[in-house]
């Protein structure tokens, strides 16, 4: 079988905020164009290791290899523009723009469109047709005008996955996307995180077992800061430690 | 939608531009004064306002570029021989922008009121030099200004002629607030309003939020160093008080008067304080007080300012929700 390109390698990472350590070495790695998805309980530090690989917060130790490059420790902004993206656990939009702006704001970032003082995005090439083509991907092209604020939660839900679409990122790092939703509305994510993250790497944070086993083709459980497992959907389920710390329960 | 707003604001734009070519028709002369000045004030508060209203950075130091815009004119006609009108604007506008650069750079990590703080200690030490650097600044006593002619090449404006100054002013001055309302739709314009409503986000966009609040402060700077210079033409005089913290609050109050949800709100502002502060200091030398009260009660009754009043009139006259005057509700802080 072949081995598929590493995109992230995450070594031995540790965090401990004043004395509570809430990581205490993870390693895992994500292959190329893997569905990879961290389950655990609340509280095992699942949102610290996306803030720790998107460089919202530094390590205490360990590296964070991207696209076989070290960039522990890189902000944000140098990480989104090498090709990752994240949503958020909370919906974290510009509540009283327009959606279409929320979503040409990463279009244009990718483009370089950022502090330009004499072009207007509308005027630049391209710009507002990938802005449409993302709005119709997540199915927000009706509400294109209206302010992110007048939009319905599940509609908002959608919303957050397009800007983070938005940036044409390799890797994509979703941090529940389906919380709060109904399981109508979750059938609906499902089936769009699916079509839109064909062909790049999704790494997942999901409590909603259904949703991890439909998705993912690699499940890393992250338990009480360490990782219990990574593995194979088949496997981790009938893995005895995994069984018995988490998924025991069921 | 856009392509409706731009029309609305071509009419408006028009209509004001006509209005200001008919003001020395109709008006005295001692009228046309004070709207050569409401006029550089109305930049000097769309400086301010495109941080404190776009941006959500609440300064107290705009003046340390007002000021040094109204000294550096000074200093280099007292000192260039031959200089041009527009060379001393040019040269004061340059200055403020490599002020804005160097203390944009020092406060770009802060926000809220440790920004607030530092620029207020900024200003502070502005004010200082101003005062003791006699042999430059001419301390308290200041430095008069000599208005050259403007050279056209085949004619000579007479820039000491009211009229011939009015017009150079709304001309010149009015373009570089054109250009603020057209910064507010461009792709820098938009970015500033996106940071001001979700920072967090905008960083995961590849946006780096530092340096676009530095470009954001070094031009807001070079713009109130170009209302300075031409505040020290207007008067013919530069003084301490174009540097002092005073002025920065005077642009505070026009912005805040006029309202900092939109763009024409410090334009608004800025002609109301000048007018009333004219209108009141005819009957009392105690008009900052009243200046004072009309301030207090405008933020607690009517904190979106005049424009923001006008705008919840039309909107409930056309029956329309505030909700979905989306366009028209960008710029606001809320």
């Amino acid at each position: 079988m072949k081995q598929a390109k590493n995109i992230l390698e995450v070594r031995n990472i540790h965090k401990d905020f004043s004395g509570l350590q809430v990581l205490t070495g993870v390693d895992f790695t994500v292959a190329e164009n893997e569905k990879h998805a961290v389950i655990g309980p609340n509280g095992a530090g699942k949102t610290t290791l996306f803030n720790i690989i998107t460089g919202n917060y530094k390590p205490s130790s360990g590296k964070i290899i991207f696209k076989e490059t070290d960039v522990t420790g890189k902000p944000p902004h140098i990480l989104t523009r090498m090709n990752m993206s994240r949503s958020f656990q909370i919906t974290n939009v510009f509540p009283e723009m327009s959606v279409f702006e929320n979503v040409r704001a990463g279009v244009r970032s990718r483009q370089g469109l950022r502090y330009n003082f004499l072009k207007r995005p509308e005027r630049v090439a391209g710009i507002n047709q990938k802005t449409e083509d993302i709005l119709e991907q997540v199915g927000l092209t009706d509400v294109m005008s209206e302010p992110v604020s007048a939009l319905s939660y599940g509609r908002q839900r959608a919303l957050e996955i397009g800007i983070t679409l938005s940036t044409e990122p390799e890797l994509i790092l979703l941090d529940e996307p389906t919380a709060g939703m109904t399981r109508e509305e979750t059938a609906e994510a499902i089936r769009m995180i699916n079509e839109v993250t064909t062909g790049r790497t999704l790494i997942i944070i999901e409590h909603d077992m259904d949703v991890v086993f439909s998705l993912a083709d690699t499940i890393s459980v992250l338990h009480y800061g360490t990782i219990l497992a990574s593995d194979k959907p088949d496997e981790i389920r009938n893995d005895q430690k995994v069984k018995d710390a988490y998924l025991g329960e069921e | 939608m856009d392509k409706k707003q731009y029309t609305n604001f071509g009419i408006w734009g028009i209509f004001i531009l006509l209005m200001g070519f008919v003001v020395p028709v109709f008006f005295p002369a001692y009228r046309v004064i004070l709207v050569t000045e409401a006029i550089i004030f109305s930049l000097f508060a769309i400086s301010y306002n495109l941080l404190l209203g776009y941006a959500g950075l609440l300064s107290f130091g705009h003046a340390m570029f007002f000021g040094t815009g109204a000294y550096v004119t000074a200093i280099a006609l007292g000192h260039i021989e031959g200089l041009p009108i527009l060379g001393a604007v040019f040269i004061a506008i340059l200055a403020t922008t490599a002020t804005g650069f160097i203390i944009g750079s020092l406060l770009l990590r802060h926000k809220g009121s440790y920004f607030a703080l530092l620029t207020l200690a900024f200003n502070a030490l502005f004010y200082v030099i101003a005062t003791k650097w006699h042999s430059i600044t001419g301390g308290d006593d200041g430095l008069s200004v000599t208005r050259p002619d403007l050279s056209l090449g085949f004619t000579t404006l007479n820039m000491s002629d009211i009229t011939t100054f009015y017009y150079f002013t709304l001309i010149i001055v009015g373009l570089a607030i054109l250009f603020c309302w057209y910064f507010t739709k461009t792709a820098m314009g938009r970015t500033v309003l996106l940071i001001r409503e979700n920072e967090e986000r905008m960083k995961f966009l590849g946006y780096n939020t530092n340096i676009s609040r530095l470009y954001l402060f070094t031009f807001t700077g070079a713009l109130a160093g170009f209302a300075g210079s031409f505040y020290a033409l207007f008067f013919q005089f530069t003084s301490i008080t174009a540097i002092s913290i005073d002025m920065g609050t005077a642009a505070l109050l026009m912005a805040f008067i006029g309202g900092t949800g939109t763009f024409i709100g410090p334009i608004l502002g800025a002609f109301v304080y000048i007018f009333l502060q004219d209108f009141l200091s005819d009957f009392t030398d105690r008009w900052p007080l009243i200046m004072g009260l009309i301030f207090i009660l405008m933020v607690l009754y009517i904190p979106g300012g005049l424009s923001g009043l006008f705008l919840s009139i039309k909107e409930r006259l056309s029956g329309r929700r505030a909700a979905t005057g989306q366009t028209e509700t960008e710029g606001q802080n809320r």
